[in-house]
């Protein structure tokens, strides 16, 4: 019987880590790459911290092993010798304090830049944002908003508001207030890609997560709160926009489109969606 | 063991929660029994059960994936090929989709299965090879009743919780809405592009569909295909028609066999009958002369008939062309002297706007304070406010608040000032006003918004930039 418990116990491990090498190249549980450069750098910080705790892992299991199979070896009916008991050794649990504490030190320090540039606003690449906003010739100045669109989550959609263009075609701002020349979206988000673009995220009513696996982007709209959110795509693509926050009955209704185009599709896009919003019935058939 | 009785109780309770049949109008518990019988057989004759449906031409929905004729009938050693010439535009075929013959030869001959589809040549290769090909030129419908078994799944996936199974608006998450979900059993849809006296056309209901209802539960659908949006309008369609057809029925036959009315003639028969007349009414008399009603083919059928045919040619002809709001004159936005002008029209006695919407448009107006009329039957309502059709409270529209329930295009605005809200105490302007005229209105409800900022809106505003001839279209260098 002892040597079942012995197997029972190493075989799960095995088993375990076998399946984790597999999954990768079979696409289990796996996502493709990041089409996001710094989603590419949150799944480096993956892999780190997957690489330690697969050490860790690993080597606690063959110390279970090790002294299983040990113990299992000792057959002799007379043996009076007793286990070691370490506990309270004070070496020992000094080790095993510090050296987590070491692990774990590391990688709150090896995400930092990670983490900043994400989520703290001056670490924003700022310069990049405004030279797409520049390309598209907004009419801004410093002050106003780098953010191309203000995405509200509400149950059960996400609601797009872009800036307009003014009386001379001109892009505008995007203000904090709604304007008479704001354009309206919903469900589909469309972003010029290959450099860092941000939006603002809202809620209209209960807490809702702005989630896009691809980029590996993830960040809760809380009622009351305007959250800048940046990100980037390497190429023109679409991609899936989920809610990520149990927000009420209908939470799995809230699947949107993110599209990413070049800069000149995004203002074509923009004056598109301008006319059909500024749309009056009167069509080209009927007369004058 | 207890664990599994425990699971099985569990699902035959899940499974009593969740079955799954149409619902019958409130009305219909007031007809005598006979009666509800005759209403269940021809609502079940004509439109089947919620698994089971029953596709009736004549309702003239686009109930198949496709129709057409064969072209060219092929037999070689692979099997028979089949050219099919496809009436514009029909939904995506993929293989396995069933070729029923509608005339000519093989017309009551079992139906043919498609093994391979072409959708450039339209060329199906038969799963079997037939015996007897079919002529060209003979009929064909492919994928029969199709549209409607996928709108029904797409719509239990999405729309029945709140909608309903018979599309009631009484899904089980309905009670937590406000405003509560559309009743299609009434034909009636407030936010449409067509004519006043006219119903929604299938563009308006997959427009909704599209973007939802901003202020309301109904949210947007963007992510359907094109197929799929057509088969959700479809199975709305097919219930509102069902709904409307039990509507109608139970209504008829409410004046002469409802519990109350058959009571009454029994009892003016028994006094009939004290008085000594010889021929009076008694219960079973009255059932009797109900049945040799219903099953004369002169008679009730009649009438049923005449009703549906009558529903089906209004819904035609809310999706003809002339069904449309167009108008004449081009919106031209941003002018401050139609503003001023649509402020006059909105505050004139005459449109009476501010009786409802309030005279700063807060929707505020005395109307909202006052006894109305009920819109079905004329009667004072029992409460102050204002109502909806299906007897709803139905507060006029703040104009504040810059949400647009029918949509913020300027036709969307145009077409509820000019058709009114259909179902809804807002009233058709069309007739009084010229294109003009709406316009100024539709102007003045855009700037309403902006009119009077409310504490915490801020005072932020953008600022035109300077004129640049066409500098976002020159390329970036």
């Amino acid at each position: 019987m002892k040597w079942f418990w012995c197997i029972f116990f190493m075989v799960w491990p095995i088993v375990a880590v076998v399946l984790c090498l597999i999954a990768p190249s079979q696409g289990w549980w796996f996502y493709s790459e990041s089409v996001n450069p710094l989603g590419r750098r949150i799944d480096h910080l993956f892999y780190v911290i997957l690489w330690i705790t697969t050490i860790v892992f690993i080597g606690t299991q063959v110390g279970l092993g090790y002294a299983l199979f040990r113990g299992a070896q000792k057959t002799d009916a007379g043996d009076a010798s007793k286990a070691w008991h370490s506990h309270g050794r004070h070496d020992l649990e000094v080790a095993w304090s510090i050296i987590p504490a070491i692990i774990l030190l590391f990688i709150a320090l090896y995400q930092l830049d990670v983490w900043a540039e994400y989520r703290v606003t001056d670490a924003f690449p700022r310069d990049k944002m405004e030279g797409v906003l520049k390309r598209l010739h907004q009419v801004r100045t410093p002050k106003d908003s780098l953010a191309l669109a203000e995405v509200s989550g509400r149950q059960f959609e996400w609601r797009i508001r872009y800036p307009g263009f003014d009386a001379n075609g001109n892009l505008l701002p995007l203000m904090p207030d709604p304007q008479p020349t704001d354009l309206y979206a919903v469900n589909e988000l469309r972003l010029p890609s290959g450099n860092p673009v941000m939006i603002n995220l809202r809620s209209l009513d209960v807490q809702h997560s702005f989630f896009l696996p691809d980029l590996r982007v993830k960040q809760d709209a809380v009622p009351g709160l305007v959250i800048p959110v940046w990100f980037a795509t390497d190429s023109p693509g679409s991609h899936q926009l989920l809610c990520a926050e149990l927000c009420g009955w209908g939470h799995y209704k809230m699947n949107a489109r993110f599209i990413s185009e070049s800069e000149e599709d995004f203002l074509k896009f923009l004056r598109e969606l301008q006319q059909a919003q500024n749309f009056d019935g009167v069509t080209q058939a009927s007369p004058p | 063991m207890r664990a599994c009785v425990c699971i099985a109780t569990l699902l035959l309770l899940a499974s009593g929660c969740q079955k799954v049949e149409f619902s019958h109008r409130a009305e219909y518990h007031e007809l005598e029994g006979f009666a509800q019988e005759f209403v269940d057989q021809t609502l079940n004759k004509y439109f089947g059960t919620v698994s089971d449906m029953v596709v009736w031409d004549r309702l003239k929905l686009n109930s198949h994936l496709a129709s057409g004729t064969v072209e060219q009938a092929i037999k070689d050693d692979h099997g028979t090929h089949l050219v099919l010439k496809l009436n514009e535009p029909h939904q995506e075929i993929s293989p396995g989709t069933e070729i029923l013959w509608a005339d000519g030869a093989l017309f009551g001959k079992p139906s043919a299965w498609i093994a391979e589809w072409n959708a450039e040549t339209h060329t199906a290769i038969l799963q079997t090879a037939l015996e007897v090909l079919p002529e060209e030129g003979s009929a064909v419908i492919v994928g029969p009743g199709q549209v409607l078994a996928q709108g029904r799944h797409l719509y239990a996936e999405h729309c029945q919780h709140c909608h309903g199974v018979t599309g009631d608006g009484a899904g089980p998450t309905a009670e937590y809405l406000n405003p509560l979900p559309r009743d299609y059993r009434r034909g009636i849809y407030k936010f449409t592009l067509t004519q006043a006296s006219e119903r929604a056309s299938r563009q308006d209901l997959s427009h909704i569909i599209e973007v939802g209802i901003p202020g309301t539960y109904m949210p947007s659908f963007k992510l359907l295909s094109r197929d799929e949006m057509e088969s959700v309008v479809e199975y709305v369609l097919w219930l509102s028609m069902r709904g409307e057809v039990e509507y109608q029925l139970i209504r008829t036959l409410s004046t002469d066999y409802s519990k109350k009315a058959v009571a009454e003639r029994v009892e003016s028969g028994l006094e009939e009958k004290q008085s000594g007349e010889e021929d009076y009414e008694t219960f079973e008399s009255i059932r009797d002369e109900f049945y040799e009603l219903a099953n004369d083919p002169e008679e009730m059928q009649v009438e049923f008939l005449d009703n549906v045919d009558l529903m089906v040619s209004r819904w035609e002809s809310a999706q003809q062309p002339a069904a449309q709001i167009l108008p004449k004159e081009k919106w031209v936005g941003n002018d401050p002297a139609s503003v001023e002008r649509g402020r006059k029209l909105y505050l004139s006695v005459d449109l009476n706007c501010f009786a409802c919407h309030g005279e700063a448009g807060f929707g505020d107006g005395p109307q909202t304070y006052a006894i109305t009329k009920d819109l079905e039957t004329g009667k004072d309502n029992a409460k102050p406010g204002l109502y909806d059709s299906w007897g709803h409270p139905n507060p006029p529209r703040d104009l504040h608040t810059g949400i647009y329930r029918g949509g913020r295009r300027p036709i969307d605005l145009y077409a509820r000032v000019h058709a009114g809200i259909k179902g809804t105490p807002m009233p058709a302007f069309g007739s009084k006003l010229s294109d003009q005229e709406i316009w100024d209105l539709v102007n003045f409800i855009y700037s309403v918004p902006f009119e009077n900022p409310r504490a915490g809106d801020g005072l932020k505003q953008a600022e035109n930039g300077e004129p640049v001839q066409n500098v976002a279209s020159t390329p970036s260098p």
